[in-house]
């Protein structure tokens, strides 16, 4: 029983990964950028609805949809604004800009916030369910249903729509795509402005259950990393798989070894898919050959 | 050479070599002007000189992304602090180790590269093997002190005993630039250019049966040496290593000083060095400040001058070129 609750709490918050992990994902996928600032645009969604639910006394989800929708806006302009500006220099740029700009967006909240670590007041505020001896919390049924509905969408509009046969077309040749008239730079935007709001997404539903501070987009980052190469780097269901793997994994370490070894699960599966199966349970080879 | 004669390459190069040996002698008579702050400033400034240099191996030259240099620097601060404060080694003594620690850090960091592993994944692999280190920085109390970290005292080199500013910062000086000079030399040597040739071209290098993904953890453990160095002054310099030091603050300061001083440029690390050592004092009162500055100063430089001041300056003074480096 014990261990079937700690898969179950460890589900919800593997949901949060798992979409901090897709977001993270598209974005590589669309634009092959590994967006090493991702961690901080999460935390800027979490903090945007903290702003407006406790500060600005909005509803908690009109500042939801508005947080969301900034986030897209602030994603779109990073693509547009800077990453585009330097695409012709070399790789290492985009991965620096990145992290100049994760960094500039924790400095900012440091900036407001101060050092203080802010609880927000509880939004999910009803009964939990027990199923049998199990009991799922309110937030995990949020979250679950909030990531399911969310992920349903994703897919549905990735593999059934005309716009998501797009996207897939760009994923697999910028050049080819552009050359049958789809805009690949606008695309490229889109695709920022998407991973920053689906990023965002996880923000606002973790901000409700944890302390918000500034520095909590190193941990979101690290762990969408460990739950993309887990599912197999690039790969999109891979990372939900990967997302939803890793917040189980954290559960039973923490509840069978040690609660200090939860902060370094996702190091380890980090290092040791990549040491020992680099292509993770989904994807395709990563390691190249020369 | 951008249209130069072979004579004025040769000219250039010796005025280059004079400049590289004018500066630590020139540099002896700081002392004379600074006082207690101003040298402690100089002095750690003498520490992120070889932070910078080390880093910029990784990260200009071999043209790798990599998040764990502030673990290598901190694993060599703690590894010189754990050496003279539980086992009562003197400084000097505690320098080698340093070293060889970050070494060994920077060659487990970066050993997945001999699994083919390049790029994204392997600076992913540094950024959880960086945050790994750190873990157990806090969690090793044993060793490490846990979050109170651990207090150097009576620092020696050689029966001299550094307890002023000054007595350190001539003990650094030498270090500094027996360690430059030996990277300088390194870049020219075979290990030298086959690193510059990977990031130029893993496939054509790999095709002049160069073994590559040796040479991408070679390049890590020659990193994480000098980083691990430059760990041991900055513990007897500060007196105190605590994990904080090694955090993701300190990062962006080592990323900005290789970017802003010249990714590749040997010159241009210790122009980084000097540039940015001095200013996170200054945030210090303000939260949030150093690190929008910082990573505001990256974005400006990654649009408007990526190659960093080094390049400015050769373009100003052709003599400062790099040697190591080449506009592609």
């Amino acid at each position: 029983m014990f261990f079937l609750q700690l898969a179950l709490s460890g589900l919800a918050q593997g949901a949060i990964y798992a979409l901090v992990a897709l977001s993270m994902c598209v974005v590589y996928r669309a634009t092959t950028v590994v967006n090493f600032g991702h961690g901080d645009l999460v935390m800027a969604g979490a903090f945007v609805v903290y702003l407006l639910v406790v500060l600005a006394g909005l509803p908690f989800p009109a500042s939801a949809i508005a947080a969301v929708a900034l986030l897209f806006i602030l994603g779109a302009l990073i693509e547009i604004g800077l990453i585009e500006r330097i695409k012709a220099g070399p790789h290492i740029g985009f991965a620096l800009m990145c992290i100049a700009v994760g960094y500039l967006l924790r400095g900012a909240a440091r900036a407001v916030w101060g050092r203080e670590v802010l609880p927000m007041p509880r939004v999910f505020d009803f009964p939990p369910v027990m199923l049998g001896e199990l009991v799922v919390t309110a937030d995990a049924l949020v979250i679950f249903s909030a990531v399911g509905v969310l992920l349903m969408l994703f897919f549905g509009l990735f593999y059934r729509t005309s716009a998501g046969r797009i996207m897939q077309a760009v994923c697999q040749s910028e050049r080819g795509a552009a050359l049958v008239g789809i805009n690949v730079r606008a695309f490229h935007g889109v695709m920022w402005g998407v991973g920053a709001a689906m990023g965002a997404i996880g923000g606002v539903l973790v901000a409700p259950l944890t302390l918000l501070h500034p520095g909590l987009g190193a941990g979101f980052l690290i762990k969408g990393f460990a739950a993309m190469t887990l599912g197999g780097f690039g790969s999109l269901g891979g990372a939900v798989a990967g997302g939803l793997l890793l917040g189980v994994a954290e559960q039973w370490v923490g509840g069978y070894v040690s609660t200090k070894l939860i902060d370094i699960t996702a190091y380890l599966v980090i290092i040791l898919v990549l040491a020992l199966r680099p292509s993770g349970l989904f994807g395709q080879a990563v390691a190249e050959r020369v | 050479m951008n249209g130069q004669t072979p004579q004025h390459a040769l000219a250039h190069r010796a005025l280059g070599t004079r400049v590289f040996y004018a500066a630590p002698l020139l540099a002896l008579v700081i002392p004379l002007f600074a006082n207690p702050y101003t040298q402690f400033i100089v002095n750690l400034t003498l520490v992120y000189v070889l932070v910078t240099v080390g880093f910029n191996l990784v990260l200009g030259n071999l043209g790798q992304l990599a998040f764990a240099n502030t673990a290598l620097f901190g694993i060599g601060a703690y590894t010189a602090a754990i050496l003279m404060a539980h086992a009562g080694w003197p400084f000097w003594a505690a320098i080698p180790p340093a070293g060889a620690a970050g070494a060994a850090a920077g060659f487990l960091a970066s050993v997945t590269a001999l699994r083919g592993i390049r790029n994204y994944y392997l600076a992913i692999v540094t950024l959880a093997f960086g945050e790994l280190l750190r873990w157990s920085y806090i969690h090793g109390e044993a060793l490490s002190g846990g979050t109170d970290g651990l207090t150097v005292r009576h620092a020696d080199f050689f029966g001299i005993a550094l307890e002023s500013e000054t007595a350190r910062f001539y003990v650094f000086l030498l270090i500094v630039t027996v360690i430059v000079k030996a990277v300088s030399n390194l870049m020219r040597s075979k290990i030298g250019r086959a690193i510059v040739a990977i990031r130029d071209n893993e496939l054509a290098t790999a095709s002049l049966a160069i073994p590559t993904g040796r040479y991408i953890v070679l390049a890590f453990t020659l990193s994480g040496f000098v980083v691990g160095i430059a760990g041991s002054l900055f513990a007897v310099l500060i007196g105190q290593v605590i994990p904080e030091s090694f955090g993701l603050i300190e990062l962006i300061l080592h990323f900005a000083m290789v970017l802003v001083g010249g990714l590749g440029s040997l010159f241009g690390s210790v122009l980084g060095a000097l540039a940015l050592t001095a200013l996170p004092e200054f945030f210090r009162p303000f939260p949030g400040l150093y690190e929008m500055f910082f990573g505001g100063l990256l974005i400006v430089f990654l649009l408007i001058q990526p190659r960093g001041l080094s390049a400015l300056c050769a373009k100003r003074w052709p003599a400062l070129r790099d040697r190591y480096y080449r506009e592609r």
